[in-house]
C-alpha cells in the first residue's frame, strides 16, 4: 500500500469517527434522525473502493478494540466486542470491501450521472445493508443464542433506515467521483 | 479523544496485555462453548468480581457500562418474548459475562501497549507481505490526529450553510466534508515520505 492509500484509510477512518462525534442529522421528509457513523462505512467503500475503504474500517474497528470510545454515544472498548450487536460491527469491515469492490465493478467515469448513482446505490445496498444486516442477524442468532427468528425480527426495524443511507451514500459517492475522483479504476 | 484506560495499580493493571488478551480470549471461547445457566452464572460473578478489582465506584462502572447492558436487556426481553425463559436467562448470564470481563481488559489497558501488542502480532501477516506492521501504529496515530480537524470543518461547513439561510442536510455536509478531507491526503503523505517515517529499515 503506498503512503498516499494509507493516508487516504486513516482520513477517512477520521471522517468516521467524526460522524460519530456530530449530532444526529435530521432530514427533511421523515421524523427520524440518521446517525451518520453506518453512511460513513457505504461512503468508504463508495469513494475509496474495496481496499483502501477496507483498510479505513479496520482502522475504526482498531480504534474500538484499543479502547477508544469512537463509536456513536461514545462507545468503545472490548466490550463492544461482546455486545449482541458485535456481528453488525464487525460487518462493517466486510460491508466497506463488498461496497468498494462492487463500486469499482459497476461504476465507471464514462458513464452518465444517473447511471453512477443506480450503480453505487446497488454497491451501497449489497455490501452496506445485505452482507451488514446478514452478519448482524447470524451473530444475534447463533452466537447469543437468540435464534433465528428472533434476531430477524429485531433487524427489521433498522432496515428502511440502512436502505436510505445506502441512497444518500450513492448519491455523494457521485458528488465525490466529480469532485475529486478517487475511485480506483478496473479494466 | 478521552480512552477508556483507567490508570490504576490492581492486579489486572500490572498483568502485561498479552495475557490478559489471551485470557479474554480463552474465556469467550468457554462462554459460547457450554450453554449451562450454572456455568454461565459462576462466569457472570467471577466477571464482576473482576470488574469490581479495579474499583472504579458505582457511578463510575455504571455510565461505562450502561450503553452495552441496555443492549443485552433488550436482547434478552426480545429472547424472553419470542423464545423462551430459558434461553433468555443464557443470553442475559452469557453477554453480561463477556461484557464485563472484556470492560475489565480494556479499563487495565493503556493504548500504547495494545498497539505495540498489535504491532507484534502483525508481525506474520508483515512475512506474508500482508501488512507492514508499523504502518498500524502510524494509522491510528493519523486518525486521532485528524478527528479533531475534521469536526472543525464540519462545523465550519455548517455555520457556511447557515450563514446562506440554507439547511444543512446529509448530501450538503458529507459531500464538501470528505473532498476537503481528502485533498490534503498528497500533502500529508509527501510529508511522511519527506521525513522517511516508512523508509525499509
Amino acid at each position: 500500500m503506498s503512503t498516499r492509500d494509507l493516508v487516504l484509510a486513516a482520513l477517512f477512518a477520521a471522517i468516521i469517527v467524526a460522524l460519530g462525534l456530530v449530532p444526529p442529522i435530521m432530514l427533511g421528509f421523515i421524523p427520524v434522525p440518521i446517525t451518520a457513523q453506518s453512511l460513513g462505512v457505504m461512503l468508504a467503500g463508495v469513494v475509496l473502493g474495496a481496499k483502501r475503504g477496507g483498510f479505513a474500517v479496520l482502522l475504526v474497528l482498531l480504534l474500538v478494540a484499543i479502547g477508544l470510545p469512537v463509536l456513536s454515544g461514545g462507545r468503545g472498548g472490548l466490550a463492544t466486542f461482546a455486545s449482541p450487536t458485535a456481528g453488525y460491527l464487525v460487518g462493517w469491515f466486510f460491508a466497506a470491501v463488498v461496497t468498494g469492490y462492487l463500486s469499482e465493478r459497476f461504476v465507471d467515469r464514462s458513464q452518465s450521472g444517473i447511471v453512477q448513482i443506480a450503480g453505487f446505490f446497488l454497491a451501497a445496498l449489497i455490501g452496506g445493508v445485505v452482507v451488514d444486516h446478514a452478519l448482524g442477524i447470524l451473530y444475534l442468532a447463533y452466537g447469543t443464542g437468540t435464534g433465528l427468528s428472533t434476531a430477524f425480527m429485531g433487524d427489521l426495524a433498522f432496515i428502511p433506515g440502512d436502505v436510505l443511507k445506502a441512497l444518500i451514500a450513492a448519491f455523494a459517492g457521485r458528488a465525490v467521483m466529480v469532485g475529486y475522483p478517487l475511485l480506483p479504476r478496473r479494466a | 479523544m478521552k480512552t477508556l484506560y483507567v490508570e490504576g495499580d490492581t492486579l489486572l493493571h500490572r498483568l502485561s496485555p498479552r495475557p490478559k488478551l489471551l485470557g479474554l480470549a480463552a474465556i469467550s471461547f468457554l462462554l459460547f462453548l457450554i450453554d449451562a445457566p450454572a456455568f454461565l452464572a459462576v462466569a457472570a460473578i467471577l466477571g464482576a468480581g473482576a470488574y469490581a478489582s479495579l474499583r472504579l465506584g458505582w457511578r463510575q462502572s455504571w455510565l461505562r457500562l450502561q450503553m452495552i447492558m441496555l443492549t443485552i436487556m433488550v436482547v434478552a426481553a426480545f429472547t424472553l418474548f419470542l423464545n423462551s425463559s430459558g434461553q433468555a436467562l443464557v443470553v442475559l448470564l452469557r453477554l453480561t459475562a463477556l461484557a464485563l470481563f472484556a470492560a475489565a481488559v480494556t479499563a487495565t489497558t493503556n493504548i500504547g501497549d495494545f498497539i505495540d501488542e498489535i504491532t507484534l502480532a502483525a508481525r506474520p501477516l508483515e512475512r506474508i507481505g500482508l501488512v507492514r506492521a508499523a504502518d498500524i501504529g502510524l494509522s491510528i496515530g493519523l486518525v486521532i490526529r485528524f478527528v479533531p480537524e475534521i469536526l472543525n470543518r464540519y462545523q465550519a461547513i455548517r455555520d457556511a450553510h447557515h450563514a446562506r439561510g440554507l439547511r444543512p442536510g446529509p448530501l450538503t455536509l458529507a459531500v464538501p466534508l470528505i473532498i476537503l478531507t481528502l485533498r490534503n491526503a498528497d500533502e500529508i503523505a509527501a510529508a511522511i515520505d519527506a521525513r522517511g517515517i516508512r523508509a525499509r529499515k
